[in-house]
């Protein structure tokens, strides 16, 4: 048997006409000043999209009306934690200079939680020292939900809770009692 | 006697003057009256008491007795007219008086019966009623000759006018009315039915008979003159002229005297009633005949002429017999048939008609008018069926409609057949597309304006928003019709390409009327032509000066928006364009252009883009190969297969739709070839680099069996499938894919082509997942299974089961709508609950990945409207919120 080919195939040319690499965020610090608020908001946008996309469960965020430095998030305690089946509100605010600065964070539900204080206030170290301008808002909020089922007790903002901690039973029934969903 | 009585009381003052003899000789004489007077009126026709009558009234009138003797001799007419004549008159018609229940009308005896009993009864009562009146004239002038003031002939004269004959006629038509049987009217409706039918049966006899002696005509004068001098002296001018005329003559002598007759009798208005309602039953089963289901003809002016032939010549008779066409004539003068003028100079040579026979036959072509349009209106669906053949039809229903007005019952009546017939999930959309066309460009004959085809094409456009290939189908429609390929569908294509096409010549002609002069002239032409709109035109729809029927324009239109039209155009091009093997694009550049006129440049600019892709490639290709061909030696001796074969259509993938990507192992060779190809197009096109799409476009290849070579057009995949089979002629499944690189299941999906064709067999191999294929040599026992001798030459394998280069427009819609279903998600998580507005907004607002968010606020809400019905959504008091 013999083939005689004659084949037509369609291809892509690399037009050059592809435009100017967008400017990565991932830029050295010193450049932390000059930049613009175009790119902070390309970046929160962008941030955005990957978040809406990446179908995390238990994790969610987005920006409030007409301000898209100011953002509302949603964390669902993970499951076998003492935290499971809540939910908490945060709210994220963004500089001016993100991503070189890390946004500030606040619970707006109350949490009974070693590391977050009465008024929302939380430690967690990647938003402050620990801070690098390549975590997100997604890897942000994933390091919260974490850090509700594994608290640092070392270093307690709300000590009741984390003398508490080593009874998970009674730790439950405290979370459960204090625990005011959003309605 | 309690008449004598008061009459005497009020001549008192006589009373007092009057002596015995007197009072003795009038009360002899008022009872020798009396006598008189019955004997006169019971001894019918005997007129012996006549002398003694007048006298003996005569007397009683010189003594002032003048109302007394008027008001005895009414009261015993009246009793005997009742014992005797209505009674009598009823009576013939006892006998039927179920006789509108039965079915008379099959009947011929019963109904030949009745028209006798009918003739006899009147004939009957008739000649009493003259009796009578003889007996009253008597009266009257026994009465007047004693006082001189009246002559006889003043009397005559005015006979209607003389209170007591007045007095009697009320008092006969009373009679009759207060002992009318409940079926008289019945009677009377048949009758005239049944002598009407006969008559059209004479008429049309004569028709054919003219037709048939129209030569023989002038010889036969002396002939008919004679007929007509046998047939009787009755006068009916104006119908002389036609043949068999002695018959019909007869006939409407016949049914004159019956209604003069019933006239007499005071039931005028009740006759009217029977013989008009006979002539529209006639009339109305004439045009349900007439009519019928075909509608390739025009009916309307037969009908005319059918009006003209029977019922009008028959009424014209009727009255000219009747001597009285006064009846009308009163209030009717304003009225103007429009086809007076003709059917004078026709029918009734310089003849005016009278007005009341053009009252008559206005009120006949109404009707007419109005039966047809009911008729053609409940089948209006099979009509625009038919349309470009039913245009006759289309015209009768237009003239009908401006005649009588009733748009609005066209309206209502096809929304419902619509609904009925084609709006359902049965119908396929290009059935729905070519009924709405065909629906526009019959409305369109009946009225130009538009405004009936805006209410009529309102469900359809909703119905087809909610189809998910009407953009497709729509597309498919616009831009076929080049090729011609299957007639079916080309009808469709081509009458929408026809639309593109006049649309451009509309283009080009106003264009030509660019000088100012010229516009000015128009505009006043056009504001000469100006017509007001229908009265059920809405006024909320703007001024309609400026809708156009414009086919195209409302096709479109359902779509929504031109890019929705343009994308899905898109995609066919690529389609289309992907699969071709010479650069011929002439007719895809040609329906461009047309499109470019419609929808303007601008939105057509990336499909031009993949055009000129195509034209560019072309002179590449050619570009490339001569290049090769300027410097033989090494590059071509290496291959015993020359790029030759080879021709790549090169696209600008931006511009491009989405394609498909998938990736196959070519034959080395022929990837060898492919590397070459754009080794040179890197050379010639530095510094570009050519990325080969290995899965698209087409191979050409042949099969040697034996001594037969078969030839195939199938795609890369197939090809390098059946090449694997060159070394080996038997594969697993597993390694074949392997071999070729793809999955297992897409090879099975392919290689059912090669099994279909015979060429290979497949066969359970070790597990049941993988099977086993087998190149068939004995191809002698299969090609009688196959399709024969090169039948399957052309066969185009590219869009079957799927297959297809370009991700299709709903492919595309549901990608962007997952997006935008993560960031309602997203937000709705995080606020709660959001109304409808600030959904919108925020993803305007922050949605703005490619594509970015360009819905409008109605299509964001059928998506939430589609999230709730699958329970991801609920919708609380016009808030939005997550199902928990």
């Amino acid at each position: 048997m013999t083939t005689t080919m004659n084949s037509e195939s369609s291809n892509n040319s690399n037009t050059p006409a592809a435009g100017p690499v967008m400017t990565s965020s991932k830029q050295p610090v010193q450049s932390a000043k000059n930049v613009d608020t175009q790119s902070v908001l390309k970046r929160l946008q962008s941030e955005l999209m990957a978040l809406m996309m990446s179908g995390d469960s238990g994790i969610s965020a987005f920006p409030e009306e007409d301000n898209i430095f100011c953002w509302k998030g949603t964390i669902t305690g993970s499951k076998d934690t003492v935290f499971e089946g809540t939910e908490y509100k945060l709210s994220l605010s963004f500089p001016t200079d993100y991503p070189f600065k890390a946004p500030k964070v606040k619970f707006e539900t109350g949490c009974f939680h070693p590391n977050v204080d009465v008024y929302g206030n939380l430690c967690l170290d990647i938003l402050q020292d620990k801070w690098s301008s390549a975590y997100d808002v997604r890897t942000i909020l994933l390091s919260i939900q974490s850090l509700l089922g594994e608290p640092n007790t070392s270093s307690p903002l709300n000590n009741q809770a984390a003398a508490l901690w080593g009874n998970q039973a009674e730790y439950r029934k405290m979370v459960e009692k204090l625990y005011k969903p959003s309605s | 006697m309690a008449v004598d009585a008061s009459s005497a009381a009020c001549n008192l003052a006589v009373l007092d003057s009057l002596n015995e003899d007197s009072i003795h000789e009038m009360v002899e004489s008022w009872n020798r009256f009396c006598l008189a007077s019955e004997g006169l009126l019971i001894g019918a026709g005997n007129l012996s008491f006549g002398s003694e009558f007048v006298s003996q009234a005569q007397i009683l009138v010189k003594y002032g007795l003048e109302s007394l003797v008027q008001q005895h001799f009414l009261r015993s007419v009246e009793e005997i007219f009742e014992k005797n004549g209505a009674t009598r008159f009823w009576s013939h018609f006892v006998p039927y008086s179920n006789v509108a229940a039965l079915e008379i009308n099959d009947d011929p005896i019963q109904r030949d019966e009745i028209q006798e009993v009918l003739c006899k009864a009147l004939e009957e009562i008739s000649s009493q009623k003259q009796y009578q009146e003889k007996c009253l004239w008597m009266l009257i002038h026994a009465l007047h000759s004693e006082s001189a003031t009246k002559s006889e002939c003043q009397i005559k004269s005015d006979a209607q006018n003389v209170p007591l004959i007045m007095k009697y006629q009320l008092m006969v038509s009373s009679v009759l009315m207060t002992s009318l049987p409940r079926h008289f009217p019945e009677i009377l409706h048949w009758y005239f039915k049944g002598r009407l039918e006969e008559l059209s049966t004479i008429m049309e006899e004569d028709d054919e008979n003219e037709n048939e002696h129209k030569v023989q005509d002038d010889m036969d004068v002396d002939e008919k003159r004679q007929l007509v001098s046998r047939s009787g002296d009755m006068d009916v001018d104006g119908c002389h002229h036609q043949r068999g005329f002695s018959e019909k003559n007869k006939l409407v002598k016949n049914i004159g005297m019956v209604v003069r007759n019933l006239r007499s009798l005071g039931l005028t208005s009740m006759v009217e009633d029977a013989y008009a309602s006979a002539i529209y039953f006639l009339l109305k089963a004439k045009v349900q005949d007439l009519s019928g289901d075909d509608y390739r003809t025009s009916v309307l002016e037969s009908i005319k002429g059918w009006i003209q032939a029977v019922p009008l010549q028959f009424l014209h008779a009727l009255l000219a017999y009747l001597g009285d066409s006064t009846d009308y004539a009163s209030h009717s003068s304003g009225l103007k048939s429009p086809l007076a003028s003709r059917h004078s100079s026709c029918y009734f040579g310089s003849e005016e008609p009278s007005e009341g026979l053009v009252r008559w036959q206005l009120r006949l072509e109404y009707f007419a008018y109005e039966t047809l349009q009911d008729l053609r209106i409940a089948k209006l669906f099979d009509i625009i069926v038919d349309y470009p053949d039913s245009a006759p039809a289309i015209e009768d229903l237009k003239q009908c409609l401006n005649y009588t007005g009733q748009h609005t019952k066209l309206v209502d009546s096809f929304i419902s057949s619509l609904r009925y017939r084609l709006l359902t999930a049965g119908a396929s959309t290009n059935d729905i597309l070519h009924q709405y066309v065909s629906t526009i460009k019959a409305l369109r004959t009946i009225d130009p304006a538009g405004v009936f085809l805006e209410a009529v094409s309102e469900p359809i456009r909703e119905y087809l928003k909610g189809r998910k290939d009407t953009i497709k189908c729509i597309v498919t429609m616009l831009t076929d019709g080049t090729g011609g390929s299957n007639s079916a569908s080309g009808s469709n294509g081509d009458s929408l390409l026809e639309e593109l096409n006049r649309d451009e010549e509309s283009h080009e002609n106003t264009c030509t009327d660019d000088d100012i002069n010229i516009d000015d002239k128009q505009a006043w032409i056009n504001a000469q032509c100006w017509e007001p709109d229908p009265i059920e035109a809405d006024p909320l729809k703007g001024s309609r000066n400026r809708r156009k029927v414009d086919i195209l324009g409302m096709i479109v239109s359902i779509i929504g928006s031109k890019d929705q039209l343009v994308n899905e155009y898109r995609v066919m091009l690529a389609e289309k364009l992907l699969n071709k093997h010479d650069y011929e694009i002439d007719s895809e550049i040609r329906t461009l252009e047309l499109l470019k006129i419609h929808f303007g440049e601008s939105s057509m600019q990336r499909c031009e883009i993949m055009l000129n892709d195509l034209i560019d490639s072309k002179r590449t290709n050619t570009n490339i190969k001569a290049t090769i061909k300027q410097q033989p030696q090494a590059e071509q001796e290496e291959h015993d297969e020359s790029l030759d074969v080879l021709s790549a259509t090169i696209i600008s993938s931006n511009f491009w739709p989405p394609i498909q990507d998938e990736t196959v192992n070519l034959p080395a060779p022929v990837d060898q070839l492919l590397s070459d190809y754009a080794r040179w197009f890197n050379q010639i096109k530095t510094p570009r680099k050519l990325l080969w799409k290995k899965n698209l476009g087409t191979v050409k290849l042949e099969l040697q069996f034996g001594n037969r070579e078969v030839p195939f057009t199938v795609t890369p995949l197939q090809a390098s499938i059946i090449m694997q089979f060159q070394d080996h002629t038997s594969w697993s499944s597993k390694d074949l894919a392997a071999a070729v690189g793809v999955p297992v299941d897409v090879l099975n999906r392919r290689i059912s082509f090669w099994i279909s064709k015979g060429v290979l067999t497949e066969s359970g191999g070790m597990d049941a997942s993988s099977h086993v294929f087998t190149l068939v040599e004995a191809v002698s026992d299969n090609n009688k299974a196959g399709p024969s001798n090169g039948s399957f030459e052309e066969l185009m394998v590219g869009d079957d089961d799927g297959e297809r280069s370009v991700a299709s427009v709903e492919d595309q819609l549901r990608k962007e709508m997952t997006v935008y279903e993560k960031f309602i998600t997203g937000m709705l998580t995080n606020f709660g609950s959001m109304a409808l507005d600030r959904i919108h907004n925020t993803l305007k607002m922050f949605c703005i990945a490619d594509p970015p968010y360009d819905k409008s606020l109605q299509q964001l809400q059928s998506f939430l409207y589609g999230l709730v019905a699958e329970e991801k959504l609920e919708f609380r008091d016009g808030m939005y919120l997550l199902k928990k």
